[in-house]
């Protein structure tokens, strides 16, 4: 009987592990993952180092890195209240609305997976918003939101709820509000199918045993369904919480940051800097305050994840 | 009887969902039909529907010209990044090249805002020649969305039998040719999802596309539609017609594709 090496292409790769040592195979094996390593290359690490040096650097968008400038930009950066509340608002949007819309996703989700024939109709139809390209939808919120003829305030006023429009992208809160709404409406969906995906995951044995034991709905939910999904659910809290710290195209269309700064994200606070003021040095300080800030931010999230992994295996 | 309750009390709940999901584009739609007037009476549907919206939207702004830059820009990166993307997952997986440290980082690298990236890579592209161009926008994409690409490949390969492949190296056949021969069209679906998924994604986007690109005949369509809010005197229906233009042939392809669409989105969460 001839023993045949199987696992060229098996977990172990034998076959390419036992040649490690040869130069050419090292080569072979390096130019499978060059691709991404060049993706990753330029769009992460060229941008990172680059970043470092227009932050300590006198430099616009037509010269960078015209000399040495220290600590400066980070200086003015952080003296800068209305850059500073930019960050904590960009902070406190995220948290909240992808809590929210967790929530609600996966309320929808649960309400898809009762509704056995409908669902699949249902499912196509979440689709739709997550395909939207985010200008599109500001501009289909900005049509209901508008003070003359807009959708809202027409209805508002035929039901007599409201004498005058209200000027709700022109209202510090309110236009938040709109954002938010615009928003839960694009990115809903998303978290709807991918609930959908982790509750098909639970066994139906699960289920049923649970039943015979005479567990309420209520029983059901909360011992056996919500521990079975914490953890998909823990990782898709941090996907949402990611997308929404990257806030731009609804507060450019919706809001372009007003009235005020009131609507100001930290990311298009840094584009407007940096593409309107020619500030790039400056721009490049407040892009790396925010990252580490992110970073920061995600750390609750990331740890919880960390946990209820662990805890599946 | 309890049955029917039951029924009727889901029906009742998914209804207002419905209509949540459905309102702004039924809503664009409806302006997009309105005469100038009617624009403004804020009620749901035009009183007296118009057609004329369509064709002077078509007219205000080069939005043809947009969508074949969108078109164009989206499918070159989408190719560009599957391209990229599909042997490097192969071997971070049955390989076991590259390691853990390869898919961490790489799935680390879509934490950063893209505003990260806005300025170094503006710098690239004037540096290349390529600023306002779509070929260097379609670069930009292509590269940027392998992270994503990355997420959505692995679970369709992870389900992939392995005893095939490894029959494949009985055979004699190499990895790349496995790769090609038995593993792309297995797991095509897989593939056609998360293509279309980061063209979507390609065509949709709108931060860089505004940073890099600054003439009509570069223009992707969301740059151009922006641009219409930007006149002194905003016209809501042309602006309605030329948006729904833009948003339907990705809705077409969402209705053809929503199958593997779900399941392409759903595995990479679900593992």
């Amino acid at each position: 009987m001839t023993v045949v090496t199987l696992d060229a292409v098996g977990p172990d790769a034998n076959r390419f592990s036992a040649r490690r040592g040869d130069p050419w195979e090292r080569f072979g094996r390096a130019l499978w993952i060059a691709p991404v390593v060049f993706a990753l290359a330029v769009t992460t690490l060229y941008p990172t180092v680059f970043l470092l040096g227009l932050a300590f650097s006198k430099s616009t968008l037509g010269k960078p890195f015209r000399g040495f400038v220290g600590v400066k930009h980070f200086a003015t950066a952080l003296q800068d209240p209305i850059f500073l509340s930019a960050i904590g608002r960009s902070v406190a949007y995220a948290l909240s609305t992808s809590l929210l819309q967790l929530a609600l996703g996966f309320l929808i989700a649960l309400l898809f997976t009762s509704l056995l024939k409908g669902g699949r109709f249902l499912m196509s139809l979440v689709l739709l918003p997550l395909m939207t390209p985010p200008v599109m939808v500001g501009i289909a919120w900005k049509l209901i939101f508008a003070p003359a003829g807009g959708l809202l305030n027409g209805t508002l006023i035929n039901y007599g709820v409201i004498s005058q429009p209200i000027s709700f992208l022109g209202h510090p809160l309110l236009a938040w509000l709109a954002i938010a709404v615009a928003d839960l409406w694009q990115w809903t969906p998303f978290i709807v199918i991918l609930c959908f995906a982790a509750l098909s995951t639970i066994p139906e044995g699960v289920r049923e045993a649970a039943l015979v034991d005479g567990a309420n709905g209520w029983q059901r939910f909360w011992h056996i369904t919500l521990p079975l999904v914490a953890a998909p659910l823990s990782s898709i809290y941090l996907l949402k919480l990611i997308l929404s710290f990257k806030l731009f195209d609804l507060v450019y269309i919706l809001t372009f940051g007003g009235p005020g700064f009131a609507t100001t994200s930290a990311g298009f606070s840094i584009y407007r800097r940096a593409i309107e003021q020619f500030d790039v040095g400056r721009a490049a300080a407040e892009t790396i305050i925010y990252a580490l800030v992110i970073g920061l931010a995600t750390l609750p999230a990331v740890r919880l994840h960390q946990r209820f992994e662990r805890r599946e295996i | 009887m309890r049955l029917a309750g039951r029924h009727l009390w889901l029906g009742l709940a998914t209804a207002p969902i419905v209509g949540f999901f459905a309102l702004p584009i039924l809503y664009l739609l409806a302006v997009s039909l309105k005469t100038k007037d009617d624009v403004l009476n804020g009620a749901f549907w035009p009183t007296a529907t118009t057609l004329a919206n369509w064709p002077a939207a078509f007219e205000a702004a080069n939005v043809v010209g947009f969508i074949v830059n969108s078109v164009t820009v989206s499918l070159l990166a989408g190719f560009l990044t599957i391209a990229l993307t599909l042997p490097s997952a192969y071997a971070v997986l049955r390989l076991k090249i590259g390691g853990k440290w390869l898919s961490d980082v790489t799935l680390s690298s879509y934490m950063a805002p893209p505003i990260v990236a806005l300025i170094p890579l503006f710098f690239l592209l004037k540096t290349s020649g390529l600023l306002d161009t779509r070929a260097g926008l379609a670069l930009i994409y292509g590269l940027a969305n392998v992270p994503v690409a990355f997420w959505l490949l692995t679970p369709f390969l992870r389900r992939m039998p392995l005893e095939i492949e490894q029959a494949a190296a009985i055979d004699g056949a190499g990895p790349f040719r496995i790769l090609l021969q038995i593993v792309v069209p297995i797991i095509s679906p897989g593939i056609v999802a998360t293509f279309i998924i980061v063209t979507v994604l390609a065509y949709n986007e709108f931060l860089f596309a505004s940073a890099f690109t600054f003439s009509d005949a570069t223009r992707t369509l969301p740059v151009g539609i922006s641009l219409f809010q930007g006149d002194r005197l905003v016209n809501f229906g042309q602006m309605a017609a030329a948006s729904l233009a833009g948003i339907a042939p990705v809705y077409l392809i969402a209705l053809f594709m929503q199958r593997y669409l779900v399941s392409g989105l759903a595995h990479g969460a679900v593992k």
